[in-house]
């Protein structure tokens, strides 16, 4: 894509669609390619810590929600469900395995917060990213390690 | 010590230890995290293995040596 066609797009509609669906920002702006490895990645983190919590980790009532809404759609609509699945299953609040799980729930929604900052500032600063891959393959001074 | 260092990496390679699954998670922070700053996919594998790796072995170091300590003192 274009940095033309880039700027016509908005960076803030990029930030709440990959809030909305994990990637579905870097889709809105093109990188389509990035946006399925996030949507599969986040999403499949999300899912398999859930699943790991036996669907009971997800729980709004707990700090870890915080972060866990940082995956945005998919967190909001598991969310029922784990409460759901709370009252009906007797929920092991000690299991390595469930609290792995929490874990894996909450960087799957702090990883969406990076892909979404990604997102963001490739429509609000079109070409930055392309000009620091060029420094650091000429050799040149880079910002990041 | 051999003995101590002998049974901390039985416990580390046992199937029935949890961390086998700080794996998978690791490695797909690796993965979002080096494709939020790298554009090519070789770019992105290879820096991501170098990503896996360097942390992987900084927490196993970091796991014996707070072994090491909780055993000494």
């Amino acid at each position: 894509m274009t940095d033309g066609a880039a700027s016509l797009r908005s960076p803030v509609a990029a930030l709440v669609l990959a809030w909305i669906f994990p990637g579905a920002g870097h889709a809105y702006a093109g990188q389509r390619g990035k946006a399925v490895l996030f949507a599969v990645l986040i999403t499949g983190l999300l899912v398999a810590g859930f699943a790991m919590g036996r669907g009971t980790n997800l729980l709004p009532n707990e700090w870890w929600f915080a972060p866990q809404l940082g995956a945005g759609g998919p967190a909001a609509l598991l969310t029922p469900l784990s409460q759901y699945l709370a009252v009906r299953r007797p929920v092991d609040w000690a299991s390595p395995v469930r609290e792995i799980g929490t874990l894996y729930t909450a960087i799957a929604g702090l990883l969406n917060l990076l892909v979404m900052m990604d997102a963001y500032v490739l429509l609000a600063y079109p070409g930055e990213k392309q000009e620091r891959e060029r420094a650091r393959e000429t050799g040149g001074k880079t910002d990041d390690a | 010590m051999l003995d101590a260092l002998s049974h901390f990496f039985r416990s580390l390679v046992s199937l029935h230890n949890p961390l086998w699954f700080f794996y998978p998670l690791l490695a797909v922070i690796a993965v979002v995290y080096k494709a939020t700053k790298f554009d090519k996919p070789k770019d992105i594998a290879l820096s991501s293995i170098h990503f896996f790796v360097s942390v992987a072995l900084g927490m196993l170091a970091l796991g014996l040596a707070f072994y090491l300590v909780s055993i000494l003192f």
